[in-house]
Formats: structure tokens, sequence, C-alpha cells
């Protein structure tokens, strides 16, 4: 794709990691020659991105994710390959490119502490170089969007959680960026703040038609946002296409849940997952769903039954367990 | 730019106004190490008949108190502090800005000065209350010595950020600290007045930059510089600066792609 | 004495701790041996211009300077570490943990934290003071030993007990850094004998921050300065000076209890 938002072609990250041995010898002779370890974080990465798509990343702890967002926010420098964002290459840290992106990561904070949410936002404008208008009309409509009219006046340190993650966010995307990197942005939340914020992402990717990567430990976020994700396990994309058909690639089962007249003991049909009395919940293989709803059909006095996908979290544990 | 520096320092002068009281005992603090040194200079002037060095009680008392507000124009972002920055993401934050982070603390920390520059005045009047100083500046001293303690700060900023970037190659550096910070004491002027120093140092303090982040302001008021040498003062720290400028500059681009290659 | 053993365990397993760290033991070394050459370079400064300081001559400002090493040293390794402890567990609702033991608080907050490597200031005093000692040509009296361990005694109590009264009163009010700062900053004064200053700062080095007795007092001591009168008048006062901050420790502790409830 020529017009890609990003794209990356075998991307690489290699940390050195310094080998440590025990005992003063050891120490000794490190301090002549270190030995070091190669660590692949990121281990040849591929993909590219449509302008105005929302993509899920997924993967497990250490598998990949921060770094890569890193190297595409222009924080790290890789090893090897390529990525262009906006046709730059992030790691150059052009101005033009620092200009059209943003990075909002869930557990830091760049608020004035001791200052109301709005002085932090008169920063962002000189940093950005905004237009007064401009920054005037952004702002308060990104305030009436996060519905935090009452609170922007309050120093930063008397709010809650959640709502300085709100204002993290507003001030983030005040330069109206072109592109988003959002790492865990709704961690620690509770539901109806993740809610809010999640519906403020999605208002702002229709608006502007930016571009967003997201991951989240939280597959509601995923769910909510992103047709397509990309799920990465020890530095590799593992999966990328729309969340459905996550599903049918990995979840090689069905789950029937079923309704019986008394309780039976249906395990020589299926793993139980779960029982609870006359509910049960079995586990099969999918090409032998239909077969074995057959035959219990069949052999239990089935009251009610219905074949369903696996929940999204156990199929993405099925990929990385592989 | 301008709106940048204006609304930086417009922050810190926000925020600092909230610290006041904490500002002010750290002031407080500060003033301790001055009046023990000109106590223990006064009481040697005295003894040795009037004064020691050209500098009578008096004079002494200018020097220090003086001492006190380009002690506070000589605090700059620490250089202990970067390994916070690099630890909590801060330093990641400031590379994703399309602006260098020096202006931030050169802009943040001027802002700062202000508020302490309004504090410092009544600690200042009480000082010269206590220890009567004898002061007759010039119209031409007072105004170079206004340029000269900005000249101090700019200085004193650059190097500092020099040994704070050591940290992108290795945490291991209090000891380097330490070391460069004791030079600084001994050769600045700010334990004792360069005049005091034995003449191989004062030729040693003339090859290093300390002098004219401290000694010079002060004198440039209370001294006797003749105009000529109040010049040659402000064309030094205007090499200095602009040598801290570009070791800043040097050592900043091979610290960031150090910090690319490694990761935060 | 419970609160003895109590210390001796909360001093070998900070010492345990501590031992992890070897680093930070040259890291401290390093950091007394420039703050050592820094006051010999004063020291010599000084005396480049003039022969004696009122009446102090090199090598009995020489003592002085190791006595306030020293008990900078005791200071920074028992005193300072178990406020700071002290003023974090009050600002976190920590110290609940404290009052719920079955011992002396107080006892129990004083011991509980140790700079180990700060000592190796404890060290660097001792030789400064005995090479000034030499310099002196003073043949020790076993007496002015005694006094001198006496008056070193009674400075660290006054000073311990002024840290305490300080952290019972003014934790609320003043950051902790800033408390270090502004005692760091007076105590430095402690570097010369308080005899020098104008008579209202020795009247605050003596009297609101008790310098003048825990470095300029044992300095005379070995120097042979010092009266009997002077040195209980150093006894007295530390006794004072400790029972005042019992009371004030103890009534801040009910004010903490009623503020929790």
């Amino acid at each position: 794709m020529a017009d890609a938002a990003i794209s990356v072609a075998e991307l690489r990250k290699i940390y050195q990691v310094p080998e440590r041995e025990a005992g003063l010898r050891a120490a000794l002779r490190s301090l002549v020659r270190r030995r070091v370890r190669e660590v692949p974080a990121v281990a040849g990465v591929s993909f590219t991105i449509a302008p105005g798509e929302i993509v899920g990343f997924l993967g497990p702890n250490g598998a990949g994710k921060t770094t890569t967002l890193k190297m595409l926010a222009g924080l790290l420098h890789p090893t090897d390959g390529e990525a262009r964002v906006l046709g730059y290459q992030p790691y150059r840290r052009d101005y033009a490119y620092l200009r059209q992106m943003t990075l909002v990561m869930g557990n830091r904070n760049q608020l004035q502490w001791d200052l109301p949410a709005l002085d932090s936002f008169e920063l962002q404008r000189a940093i950005y170089r905004i237009p007064q208008t401009e920054f005037r009309a952004t702002r308060d409509a990104f305030i009436d969007l996060m519905d935090v009219g009452a609170i922007v006046s309050k120093p930063v340190r008397n709010l809650s959680l959640g709502e300085r993650m709100k204002m993290e966010i507003i001030g983030a995307l005040l330069h109206r960026p072109k592109i988003l990197f959002l790492d865990e942005p709704t961690i620690g939340l509770d539901v109806t703040m993740q809610r809010r914020i999640r519906s403020f992402i999605a208002a702002y990717n229709q608006r502007y038609a930016a571009t967003v990567m997201l991951t989240s430990h939280y597959m509601a976020d995923v769910e909510a946002l992103c047709q397509r994700v990309i799920v990465i396990h020890h530095g590799r994309v593992r999966y990328d296409g729309p969340l459905a058909g996550l599903v049918d690639r990995f979840a090689a089962y069905r789950q029937l849940e079923v309704s019986l007249a008394e309780p039976a003991d249906l395990s020589h049909y299926g793993e139980v997952v779960a029982a609870n009395g006359v509910h049960v919940t079995l586990r099969v293989a999918k090409a032998e769903a239909s077969r074995v709803s057959a035959r219990l059909l069949n052999e239990q006095a089935v009251a009610d039954l219905t074949i369903e996908e696996p929940p999204i979290d156990d199929v993405i544990e099925q990929v990385f367990a592989t | 730019m301008f709106d940048l520096y204006w609304t930086t320092a417009r922050t810190a002068v926000m925020v600092q106004l909230q610290y006041r009281m904490a500002n002010y005992f750290y002031m407080i603090g500060m003033i301790a190490e001055p009046i023990i040194y000109l106590v223990v200079w006064s009481t040697i002037a005295a003894a040795q008949g009037g004064e020691v060095g050209g500098y009578t009680p008096g004079a002494f008392a200018a020097y220090y108190i003086v001492w006190t507000l380009v002690r506070n124009m000589n605090i700059v972002f620490t250089p202990y502090g970067w390994e916070w920055r690099i630890k909590h993401g801060e330093l990641s934050a400031a590379l994703l800005r399309p602006v260098h982070p020096l202006h931030f603390d050169i802009a943040y920390f001027a802002g700062w000065k202000f508020v302490v520059i309004l504090l410092w005045l009544p600690l200042a009047g009480l000082l010269a209350l206590l220890f009567p100083p004898t002061l007759h500046p010039t119209w031409l001293e007072v105004v170079v010595f206004c340029v000269a303690i900005w000249g101090a700060y700019l200085i004193r900023t650059m190097f500092l950020w020099l040994l704070g970037m050591v940290t992108f190659w290795t945490t291991r550096v209090s000891a380097l600290y330490e070391l460069y910070f004791a030079c600084e004491l001994l050769l600045s002027g700010r334990l004792v007045p360069m005049a005091l120093l034995p003449a191989w140092a004062r030729e040693l303090a003339w090859f290093l930059p300390f002098q004219w982040t401290f000694g010079f302001p002060i004198e440039a008021l209370v001294g006797q510089l003749t105009p000529h040498e109040l010049l040659l003062g402000l064309a030094m720290q205007l090499l200095w600066i602009l040598v801290g400028l570009g070791l800043v500059q040097l050592v900043w681009r091979a610290g960031v792609r150090r910090y690319g290659a490694v990761g935060g | 004495m419970s609160v003895l053993r109590l210390a001796y365990h909360y001093l070998r397993i900070g010492a345990l701790n501590e031992l992890q760290y070897r680093i930070n033991f040259w890291l401290q070394l390093m950091q007394s041996a420039v703050a050592l050459t820094v006051g010999l370079v004063g020291l010599s400064l000084v005396f480049y211009h003039t022969t004696d300081v009122a009446g102090w001559s090199r090598a009995e400002l020489l003592a002085v300077m190791g006595v306030h090493i020293l008990m900078g040293g005791l200071i920074g390794a028992l005193i300072q570490p178990n406020m700071l402890r002290l003023m974090e567990d009050v600002k976190q609702g920590t110290l609940d943990f404290v009052l719920i033991k079955p011992v002396d608080a107080q006892a129990l907050i004083s011991v509980r934290e140790i700079r180990l490597w700060r000592l190796v200031d404890v060290l660097v005093g001792m030789v400064v003071l005995g090479v000034a000692l030499v310099q002196l040509g003073e043949t020790l009296q076993l007496l002015a030993l005694f006094a001198f361990g006496l008056a070193l005694a009674c400075g660290a109590v006054m000073i311990y007990s002024f840290w305490l009264i300080l952290t019972s009163v003014a934790f609320w009010v003043i950051r902790v850094d800033d408390m270090i700062n502004l005692f760091e900053g007076i105590y430095a004064a402690g570097r010369w004998p308080v005899g020098i200053y104008p008579a209202w700062l020795q009247g605050l080095l003596t009297f609101v921050v008790p310098v003048a007795f825990a470095v300029t007092v044992p300095a005379e001591a070995l120097t042979a300065r010092l009266d009997s009168s002077t040195l209980a008048l150093a006894c007295v006062l530390a006794l004072l000076l400790f029972l005042l901050a019992r009371l004030v420790w103890r009534t801040g502790l009910r004010r903490y209890g009623g503020a929790s409830a």
C-alpha cells in the first residue's frame, strides 16, 4: 500500500543484555570484557495500517508490544528493518512528524501535578504551536466530549485516577495528531470511565480520520473499537486480520451450552468446562460440534442447546499457548 | 519560541508560588553556609587589622549577601535528576515533543528564578541589618550584575546538563558529581572570594567556567572591577555559554542515539 | 534492657541489609574523602591568611573538624534515618504498625533504621581527631578522655531530642527534604567553634539547635579548654531536653491517635 499510514517491514529490535556471573573474579573480568547476550524483543514484524484504521495490538506482557510502539513513536532505534509512519522514519524524530502523532501511556502522567489541567493545556499549545482560535475550539470540544467541564480548573492532584486520564488524553490530542499510539489507555479505571474514554477515542477517530494503534488488557476496549487486531507473541506477528477471524483461526473448538431436564454426567461427550445443576458447558473440537450436538439431542433429555464461539479472552490465551 | 518560553516560565511561577513556603525553607537552609563563611572571614579580617586580601568585614558582608542571590541563580536542574527522568519516562515524553528539551529547563528554571528573587529580597534586607555591608555600586556595575547573574545561570545550566547526560551511559555517577561540585566550590568564589585563593589556584580557575558563574557576578556588584574588567567578564560568560551549548548539542545527540539503542 | 536488645536486633538486620549493597560503601568512602578534602582546603585557606581564629590554633580547629565529622556520621547513620522513617510512617498511616507492638513506641521508632555506611564518617572523624591531637602534642589524660566521651554522649542525646521534637511537631508543616536541608545547613556551622559567631547566633546554636554542645563542647574537652561546670550544664541540659522530647512525642502521639480515629 503506497498510502499506508503506518508500514512496518521486518522490524527488529535486539537488546544487548550484559551477562552477570557470580563471584569477584567474574566481576573483575567483566570490567575488561563484558559478555552480552542478545535478547530479541521484536524479531521481525511486518504490517501496514491504512489511514483512519483503529487497530488493536495484542499480546501478553513482554511480547514486544511496547517496544514496537516505542519504535514507531521514535523513542527506540530499530536494530534492523524498516518502519514508516506518514512517510517519516520515526527514529529521526523530525519535528514535522512529532507534531502529527501522540503516544499515550496509561500509567504515565505528563500533566502539571499542582496546577489545573487547563494550565497544562496552555503548555501543550505553546509546545505544538497551535493557533489560539483552533486551540480553543479543540479544547472546548474535547472538554465537552469527555464531560470534564466541571473539573478542568481543579488542580490535577485533586482529581481521581480516571479524571486524570481523561485530562491526559485531552492534552495528548490537543494538537490533533493524525497518528495515535495508545498504550493501555484505560488501565486501572472503572467501567464507566473506560466506556467514556472508549467513546471519545471512537469519536476522535471519526472526526479527524486519525489512525489509532491501541494496546489493552481489556478485551472490551478492543471489541468496542477495533475491526482489526494484530496479535504479537515472542516478538513475532501471530495473527493479523479481523477480530472475528481470530476466533475462526485459533479457536479450534466450540462451546455447547446445554440445559438438561435432569442433571446428568456429560463428560464422555467432551470437556466439561462448567456444570451448574442442569446447565452444563461443554468444550468440543470445532469439527465435532455438530455431531456431538446431534448425539446429545438423541441420547439425553435436552431442554435447550446452543453452539457458541469461545470468549475472545480464551482465544487470545490459546494463541499465546501455541 | 517566545510563546513557549513565556508559557513555560509562567507555569513555573504558578507552581512555585504554590510552594512558596517550601521555597522559603530551602532558602533559609541555604543561608547558613554564607553566614558561616562571612563570620569566619570577618573574624580573620578584624584580627588582621581590618582587612584580608582587600576585603574589610563590611566588604565580606556585601560579598556574602550578594552571594545568596547568585547561589540561587546557580540552581538549575540537578544532574542527579536525570536518572529519575529516564526511569519515570519523562525523557521519553520529552523526546516525543517537537521541541528540544533544553528549552524547557531554561525556561522553567528562569521562571522559577523570578519567584526566588521575590522571596530573596526580604531575606537580603534582614541579612543587611545583621551584617552591615559596604556597598557602593556604580550604575554600570548594577547593569553588568543584572546581566551577569543570567549569564551565570546559563553557564551552569549547560554544564550541569552535560554532567547529567552522563546518565545516558552509566548511572554510577554520584562520585563524579561529588568531585565536580567540590572543584566548583573551591574554584568558583563560592567558598572564598577569588582574591583570597593562592595565585596558582587563581590561574587554574582562569581556564575553568566556575568563576564566571559565581565569583564574577558578585564582584561585578561589590568589587572594584574596572569597566574593562566588567566587559571582559561578560565576554567570558558569553564564551562559556557558547562552549557549553556546543558540548550539550554534541553529547545530547550521542546520548539520544544511545538511549534509542538500549531503550528506557 | 529490652530497648538495647531491640536496638541490637534492628541494628543487625539493618547491617545485613546494607551489606548487600557494598558499592554504597565505596560511594560513601569517596563522598567522605571529598568532604574531608574540601574541609582541609578550607582550613588551609584560612591559615594561609592568619595564624589563629578567635584564639583557636590550626591543630585545635582540626580537632573541632574531627568532632564535627564524627558527630555528623552518628547523626547520619543513626538519628536522621529513624526520624525520616517516622515522618514517612505518619504520612502513610503505617505508624499504626509500631503502636500495636508491645514495646515502648519511642524506643522502637528510634532504633529501626541504620545507615551503616555513614559510620565511615565516624572513623574518618576519629582519624582527623587523632592527627589533631598528635599535632597538639598533648598527652591524653584519662579524665579528659572521659569528659570527651561524656560530652559527646550528651551532644548526641541533645541532637536526638531536637530531631524528635522537630519531627513530632513540625512534620505536617514542613516538607521532609526542607527539614533535612535546614538542619544540615545549621549543623555545618558547627565546623567552627561557636565562640566565633555573633552573640545572637551563639544563642541559636546553643539552645535552639544544640550544635554547640554536640561539637564545640566535646572538642573543648579534648583540647583542655573545658571547665567542669560547662560539662555539668551539658549533662543537665541533655536530660531536660530528653524529657521535653519525650513529653512532646507523647502529646503528638495522642494527637495522632485522635486524628486517625
